[in-house]
């Protein structure tokens, strides 16, 4: 019988929520632009990465890697501005496919730049914390100081976004806008500044993510590493409803311990499949998300 | 003082107002009368710089309105009311309010007491979802959203629309003393032609996107082929 | 009473036509650019003919869209005849994703959705295919084609009866997990799928005995094999392309453009939306499962990673540069798929890149994905928006 913390279930559930933060960081930021702006985001994993390329260029000239952090996100939130400002502002109220269309062509242009800029092959990132796993009783124990960093970062990430729209006038302002642009605009509110203001944050919460799972040395960062994460993000975000942001994180967290358990007693394959099936049996029996309430419900 | 000089509004080929002129005074209540579609609706949102006019002009005192955008507009000090009253039933009532506040220069705790005050119910269900307001408490929170900001003009969107006779005759009057207790100029856009009427200075009637009548409310009120043809009040 | 007599002579012209096929078919020489002269000439003709009398289109739609599929088929067939082997092959290439773009064009022109999974429902017609051929190898292609065809519908219906229930970008999403997902499900099942090499069709589809005066004439089996392969290829694109010209003008079809333009109307006059949605991602599923079907007959093996995401992305470029929701700019997007790897490496010898570079294997997903940006954000109807406008206003400018 093994010691409880080691094993099996408590390693699968620990590691499961090391992914599952991070996909319910990607379902949130998908759903702070789908809810704000209608654009359900594309390349809401391929403009991060974008950003954590530009921002960790600056290792070459002796960065540290908390500056590198601060670069990519400043490289993100300026991103994510442009990207409104330029690409997205005359598409709303366009049919729904336009949208779409021109953020898959965003996703493809960045990922094929980002290749032919600094190549397709594999580059680790630094890491401030060891991801060599702690042992309990000479047993591999599910997390290692990098993990709870990851864990701990998106848990913050998730907080401070929740405050900011819970607490603050900003928030309110953006929570407004969202729900009634018009009358929002009426009351004074600068709701063009606020929707860009949205992507920026939403690609700033979106690059956290990407530093993240980019530090990871099995992956290391590629120009198409948030492809999968955006993925499962876009499963978890569809699975809580789309409208709400505490729907998609619990659902993201909970897609990843579930991602865990089907690769640990079945195999990886199976876990996108898989993934898949829940999604499409979600949408069947709760059409309008698992964890969004009947009157929240917007058609 | 709102000023409105050969103001045309057109939806493609549909012309929503048609050369309209007339003057808000300061302090007064003008009423917007008119049958369904006659324009009135169309006049507020124009001078909200929700739409654009196609040719004339509206001043704010001496400042023009036309081209500016609607958030600038509101921070002028236009409160504007919309049709259908605009009500986030998302938010409480407090966070409408305090969205109403937002851009205003003013203490945020003291605003809302006195709105709570000119408006009490709204302070006994201040943490309530204003999807679970009435109709009236709804119209209600609308006003005390636009008037927390300490607007110098109110454009009020068919304020007695689905209210009971009762309601509506309180709605008027809290108007009434709002405008004696202040200079705030009032646009009252209403089908309810009787109590508008009752409360008003001055009022435009509108038919088909023309000003068929700009007199003083009495003037208005006293004239048979008005009140018959355009104000549909047959006795 | 001139018009009716014009009229009754239509069937006539085209019996004599068909006539003369056949006896020029039977009277097959050894000189095959003669017969295939001479059959195309016939078609060509009646088919004109047909088209050019006043008011037939109006009157007997579908025959008038059978005589240009005709002439059309006529024409490309009758070039192919004279093209070198590789721009045959590209043809082949383009005539089936051709197929693939019509079924997304009809989708988004008939339900207002996108699909951004049609690689992979390729991939699911490809794979049928060579399971099939693999296991029984004497069945007709034709019956081949159907079960890739069958197989490719009940994979759509699976996905799209949740997604299309709903309003918003559910299906767009859907799709894309899906095809991320999709080279994943071939290596789980790869006792079925070959694995990361893929299958092979057991034997090269050869034109059968009775046409061996067209295609094995004292040319090399090679050439003559791709040439057969592009013919039908083009056959099939040109089956496909009627039957789904004859849907767009359908009472289906109709009421499909009038969900997409006003759902709330269409439900109103008693249209089904979640149906007919459901009814518009299966076609387009099942067009794609037909085109990756014939890419596996023309490439002869089938490959996983041919089915990755990246198809499902060339093909809404394709099919927006082309102009979604039109049945000519699924054309147009098989053309220039058809070309797409030579102009880029045109482009690239012109330009003088490093071929090996960086940048220059990055061109691909550069140009698509700048001009699928570029296209929605200026001409989203693409090539076939843009040359209407154009055809419009010369027609405003210069009043008959
Ligand atoms: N968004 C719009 N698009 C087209 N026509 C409109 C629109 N809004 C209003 N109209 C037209 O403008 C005219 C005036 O409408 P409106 O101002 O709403 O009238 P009222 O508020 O007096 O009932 C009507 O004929 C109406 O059909
Ligand atoms: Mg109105």
């Amino acid at each position: 019988m093994d010691p409880f913390l080691t094993s099996r279930i408590v390693t699968d559930v620990l590691s499961g929520l090391t992914n599952g933060v991070t996909y319910g960081l990607v379902a949130l930021s998908l759903v702070l632009i789908w809810r704000s702006t209608g654009v359900l985001n594309f390349a809401q994993g391929a403009m991060p990465m974008f950003a954590t390329y530009l921002g960790f260029a600056f290792l070459s000239y002796h960065f540290g890697y908390w500056a590198c952090v601060v670069a990519c996100v400043i490289a993100g939130l300026l991103l994510g501005g442009l990207t409104e400002r330029f690409l997205v502002r005359g598409l709303y109220g366009k049919p729904e496919i336009n949208p779409i269309v021109v953020m898959v062509g965003f996703l493809i242009v960045l990922e094929a730049v980002a290749a032919a800029i600094w190549s397709s092959t594999p580059r680790s990132l630094p890491s401030p914390f060891s991801a060599i796993h702690w042992q309990l009783a000479g047993k591999p124990f599910a997390l290692s100081p990098f993990t709870v960093y990851e864990i701990a970062t998106a848990l913050v990430v998730m907080a401070l976004v929740a405050a900011l729209f819970r607490f603050t006038k900003l928030g309110l302002q953006l929570r407004a806008s969202a729900l009634a642009p018009e009358v929002s605009r009426l009351l004074g509110v600068r709701v063009g500044r606020l929707l860009t203001l949205g992507w920026m944050l939403s690609t700033a919460v979106g690059v956290i993510t990407a530093i993240l799972v980019s530090a990871n040395f099995f992956s290391g960062l590629t120009p198409t590493v948030m492809d999968g994460i955006f993925a499962y993000g876009f499963i978890a975000a569809a699975i809580g409803g789309l409208e709400s942001p505490v729907g998609a994180i619990v659902a993201g967290v909970l897609l990843g311990v579930v991602n865990q358990f089907v690769t640990d007693f079945v195999n990886q394959n199976a876990v996108i499949i898989i993934a898949l099936g829940i999604l499409v049996v979600s949408l069947m029996v709760r059409p309008s998300g698992v964890f969004t309430k009947s009157s929240q419900r917007r058609v | 003082m709102i000023t409105i000089e050969d103001l045309t509004v057109s939806f493609g080929a549909v012309q929503a107002l048609r050369n309209v002129s007339f003057v808000a005074e300061t302090g007064k209540i003008t009423a917007v009368l008119g049958a369904n579609g006659a324009g009135k609706t169309t006049l507020l949102r124009t001078i909200s710089g929700l739409k654009e006019p196609k040719t004339g002009t509206i001043r704010l005192d001496d400042q023009s309105l036309v081209h500016k955008r609607t958030e600038d507009i509101a921070r002028l000090g236009i409160g504007h009311v919309p049709e259908g009253r605009g009500v986030i039933g998302e938010f409480t009532v407090e966070e409408n309010l305090r969205l109403g506040a937002m851009m205003a220069r003013v203490n945020l705790l003291q605003g809302l007491q006195e709105q709570y005050e000119l408006f009490p119910v709204l302070g006994e269900r201040r943490k309530q979802h204003a999807a679970k307001l009435s109709g009236g408490e709804r119209q209600m929170l609308a006003m005390a959203r636009a008037l927390i900001a300490k607007p110098s003009v109110l454009l009020l969107d068919e304020p007695s629309l689905g209210l009971a006779p009762l309601v509506t005759a309180q709605l008027m009057h809290t108007i009434q003393s709002l405008c004696e207790s202040s200079d705030l100029t009032v646009i009252l856009v209403e089908q309810n032609a009787t109590s508008a009427l009752r409360i008003a200075h001055h009022a435009v009637v509108l038919h088909v996107g023309k000003v068929v009548a700009n007199d003083t409310a009495a003037n208005v009120s006293a004239n048979d082929n008005l009140r018959q043809y355009y104000l549909g009040l047959v006795e | 009473m001139k018009l009716i007599a014009v009229r009754r002579r239509v069937p006539i012209a085209i019996a004599i036509a068909v006539a003369v096929t056949i006896i020029a078919l039977v009277a097959a020489s050894t000189t095959r650019e003669g017969i295939a002269l001479s059959i195309a000439f016939d078609l060509a003709v009646a088919c004109g003919i047909a088209m050019s009398v006043p008011g037939f289109k109006a009157d007997h739609p579908v025959v008038s869209r059978a005589a240009l599929t005709l002439l059309a088929l006529d024409v490309a067939i009758f070039l192919t005849f004279f093209f070198s082997s590789s721009t045959n092959f590209n043809l082949a290439t383009g005539a089936a994703m051709s197929i693939v773009l019509l079924g997304l064009s009809f989708l988004t022109g008939a339900s207002g959705q996108i699909s951004l999974g049609n690689g992979a429902f390729m991939g699911v017609g490809a794979f049928a295919m060579a399971i099939w051929a693999n296991h029984h190898a004497t069945t007709p292609i034709v019956l081949t084609l159907l079960i890739a065809v069958a197989c490719g519908a009940l994979v759509g219906l699976l996905l799209g009866l949740p997604a299309t229930r709903l309003r918003g970008p559910y299906l767009a999403g859907m799709t894309l997990a899906f095809a991320v997902a999709f080279t994943f499900i071939l290596s789980s099942f790869s006792s079925w799928t070959g694995g990361d090499s893929g299958l092979q069709l057991p034997t090269a589809a050869t034109a059968p005995r009775w046409l061996d005066g067209f295609f094995h004439a004292g040319t090399p089996p090679l050439t003559t094999t791709t040439l057969y392969i592009t013919d039908v290829a083009i056959i099939v694109a040109g089956v496909a392309f009627f039957f789904m010209a004859n849907l767009f003008a359908s009472r289906t079809g109709r009421s499909m453009r009038l969900i997409r333009d006003n759902d709330v109307a269409a439900e109103l006059v008693g249209v089904s939306l979640p149906r007919t949605r459901v009814v518009a991602f299966i076609v387009s599923s099942a067009y794609a499962a037909l085109g990756g079907a014939l890419l596996t007959l023309i490439d002869n093996s089938v490959s996983p990673p041919t089915y990755s995401f990246a198809l499902s992305v060339t093909i809404l470029s394709l099919i927006v540069i082309g102009g979604i929701g039109t049945i000519s700019g699924a054309l147009i997007g098989g053309v220039i798929y058809a070309f797409s790897t030579n102009v880029i490496s045109w482009i690239t010898t012109q330009t003088g890149l490093n071929p090996q570079g960086n940048l220059a294997s990055q061109l691909n997903g550069i140009i698509f994905g700048g001009l699928l940006i570029l296209t929605m954000l200026f001409a989203p109807f693409g090539i076939t928006g843009a040359a209407r406008q154009l055809w419009h206003r010369l027609r405003a400018r210069f009043p008959r």
